[in-house]
């Protein structure tokens, strides 16, 4: 197997975000310095409000951390302007969000479809990119529904497929297992780890699920906005 | 496919569609009604002013408007007449004869404006017979009779049946000064004319004056008064004579024209009411929409939508409810000027515009009414949504997407 050449990806230093509850100041994250490099399979665990949500947001330029710095791909974010962000997003990142967050007046196919079309990949090899994922994600009956149409679990494999159609070389997926029953939950890890093994793409995950800890390559665990520990088996 | 999202957000919030085009077609509807009213107003009056009493195009010897004199006249005025009817826009021509004097109805006597007509041609024309509110209109041939204001009627003290003396120079020089009978009684319209003025057969003031076979001022309605500046080149060419000046009714009523042109600038406040209505109606609505879709435009660009394009996206809408509201406000802004320009729209009182009453206001349907209105509410429906939009682009993904 050809060797992929392993770079830092992600850099984050002495990241801090500080939230406004209300007037109370809440220390999401204290201080997070990880390097993430191209290939890894990593999950993010912690107890919730550990800060993983607020991390993986952080990263990717969703959110901007009150201190600290974040490096993108050797870049540093906070230097990056709102259109050339958005382009190294839809270029680069796939985002699986914990509330799936799809488009509600686009259909399956159309949510699945829409950042290739803001990418401009022609038409014929955006359709079957699409369909070839949509039957990965079992959702080959439902394309032309609404995300109001599914249920969570599908709504969830939309979002999943949306994030990995465009093939980006980087995935952030938010607990993408939870609401999915184990079956699927483990055939869709199945699918992420060989993409993973085969191209490498990397994926950093947030879980509470054993299953994606188990099959994780690098375990990171976050406790009160800080790094706990550590370990890549 | 920012359009098509586009499109389907503004199918989808159909309710928050329908209350930001309601307040789009209103505004629209409204502006191009009173504009259509105005517009019909202003043309009525100009209507009545020019066509009952100075018609459309005057013609003189030349300097006569500036400096009326009994001495400019037109001397062959039959045949100018019958080269100015040649003009295809020309409807009607009518001579008449000026001078001024003393009248007086037995003991009393004041300073009278004799106006010499054509009856015939006058009534065509200007509708003369219907100036005539008592008694009867002068016959059409010369039979020393006279019509008197109903002013002047006043100030002599004057019935049917009396006897009117005029007192005057004639253009000769000798003393003009000659007894009618008063068969009628005018009302102009205009008060102050009224208080002054007497008509005359022109061959018995013809006669008065010494001014046989010749007419100070040749008065011309045409067709189309909206093509009056081409109507009166049109007839300076055919006369082709530099001692006569044609003039449309503009310079004629300089003073009636400018305040007419006055009245129709302090519209412009109503209609700026009406947009500003408009455009907080619309700014309402639109930036209601996009705090409710904080969320949705957090996700677009979480996948990589520029700013820009969320920016365009909102903008789109905005314009796309606003193109489909002029749509509709322009259909039922022809069809409610239409309606008012035939039924009219009557006030309880009367309403004087220019010196001229009239009690019912008919609208008129012209382009103005609806390309006024269309840009203005385009415009602040734009201007509006510019802030929304501003607004969503630089919506923080994060933060929006855990509003819901
Ligand atoms: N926008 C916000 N405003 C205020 N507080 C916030 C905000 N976002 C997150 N927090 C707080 O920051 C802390 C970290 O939240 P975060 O969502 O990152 O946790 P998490 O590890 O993802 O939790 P979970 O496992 O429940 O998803 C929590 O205490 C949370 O309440
Ligand atoms: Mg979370």
């Amino acid at each position: 197997m050809e060797q992929i050449q392993k770079t830092d990806v992600i850099v984050t230093e002495s990241v801090m975000k500080v939230y406004d509850a209300d007037g109370i100041p809440v220390n999401a994250l204290n201080g997070v310095d990880l390097t993430i490099q191209s290939g890894e399979f990593t999950a993010i665990v912690g107890p919730s409000g550990s800060g993983k949500t607020t991390f993986l947001n952080i990263i990717s330029g969703l959110d901007a951390p009150t201190e600290g710095k974040v490096w993108l791909s050797g870049k540093v974010l906070s230097e990056m302007g709102g259109n050339e962000l958005s382009d190294f997003r839809r270029d680069n990142i796939g985002f699986i969000f914990q509330a799936y967050n799809l488009i509600p007046v686009l259909t399956v196919e159309e949510n699945v479809e829409y950042i290739m079309l803001l990418a401009g990949v022609p038409k014929t090899e955006r359709h079957d990119r699409v369909v070839a994922m949509l039957e990965t994600v079992g959702l080959k009956d439902v394309e032309d529904r609404l995300p109001t149409q599914l249920s969570g679990g599908q709504q969830q494999r939309v979002a999943i497929a949306r994030a990995m159609v465009s093939e980006p070389a980087i995935i952030l997926a938010d607990e993408p297992t939870a609401n999915l029953d184990s079956k699927t939950g483990a055939d869709l890890l199945e699918m992420m780890r060989r993409l993973n093994d085969e191209t490498g793409m990397t994926f950093i995950f947030s879980t509470h699920d054993p299953m994606v800890m188990e099959s994780a390559k690098r375990l990171i665990t976050l406790r009160d906005g800080k790094v706990d520990t550590d370990e890549t088996k | 496919m920012i359009l098509k999202i586009a499109f389907r957000n503004i199918f989808r919030q159909k309710r928050r569609t329908i209350l930001t085009a309601l307040a789009m077609i209103v505004g629209f509807t409204l502006s191009s009604i009173v504009i259509g009213l105005s517009d019909g107003a202003y043309s009525n009056v100009i209507k009545m002013f020019t066509g009952n009493r100075i018609g459309h195009i005057q013609v003189h010897h030349e300097g006569y408007h500036d400096k009326p004199s009994i001495y400019k006249t037109i001397s062959n005025y039959e045949s100018i007449g019958e080269t100015i009817q040649g003009n295809t826009d020309v409807e009607a021509w009518t001579p008449r004869v000026f001078a001024g004097g003393l009248g007086s109805v037995g003991e009393k006597s004041t300073a009278v404006r004799v106006i010499g007509v054509d009856v015939a041609r006058e009534t065509e024309a200007t509708h003369f017979d219907k100036k005539v509110v008592q008694g009867n209109s002068l016959a059409e041939t010369a039979s020393r009779e006279a019509v008197i204001g109903r002013g002047l009627a006043k100030t002599l003290a004057a019935t049917l049946g009396s006897k009117f003396v005029v007192f005057s120079q004639a253009a000769d020089g000798s003393i003009a000064n000659d007894e009618y009978t008063i068969v009628g009684i005018a009302e102009s319209g205009d008060d102050i004319t009224d208080r002054v003025t007497c008509y005359l057969h022109i061959e018995d003031a013809q006669e008065l004056f010494v001014l046989e076979g010749r007419a100070h001022e040749i008065v011309v309605i045409v067709s189309n008064i909206n093509k009056v500046g081409k109507t009166t080149e049109a007839i300076k060419e055919s006369l082709n004579d530099s001692s006569l000046e044609v003039l449309p009714w503009q310079v004629v009523a300089k003073s009636f024209y400018d305040a007419m042109q006055a009245d129709k600038q302090g519209d412009a406040v109503a209609r700026l009411i009406i947009m500003l209505i408009v455009a907080i109606g619309v700014l309402n609505t639109v930036l209601m929409s996009v705090l409710e879709r904080t969320r949705e435009y957090g996700v677009l660009k979480a996948v990589g939508t520029k700013p820009i394009q969320i920016f365009w996206l909102v903008l789109c809408e905005v314009v796309i409810i606003t193109i489909g509201s002029i749509g509709i406000g322009a259909l039922l802004g022809v069809l409610i000027n239409y309606v008012f320009s035939i039924h009219g729209l009557t006030y309880a009182e009367g309403l004087t515009l220019g010196g001229v009453e009239f009690g019912t206001m008919y609208a008129e349907v012209n382009a103005r009414s609806l390309m006024i209105p269309g840009i203005t509410v385009l415009l602040s429906a734009t201007l509006v949504g510019l802030f929304p939009a501003i607004k969503a682009a630089r919506i923080m993904p994060a933060k929006a997407m855990r509003t819901h």
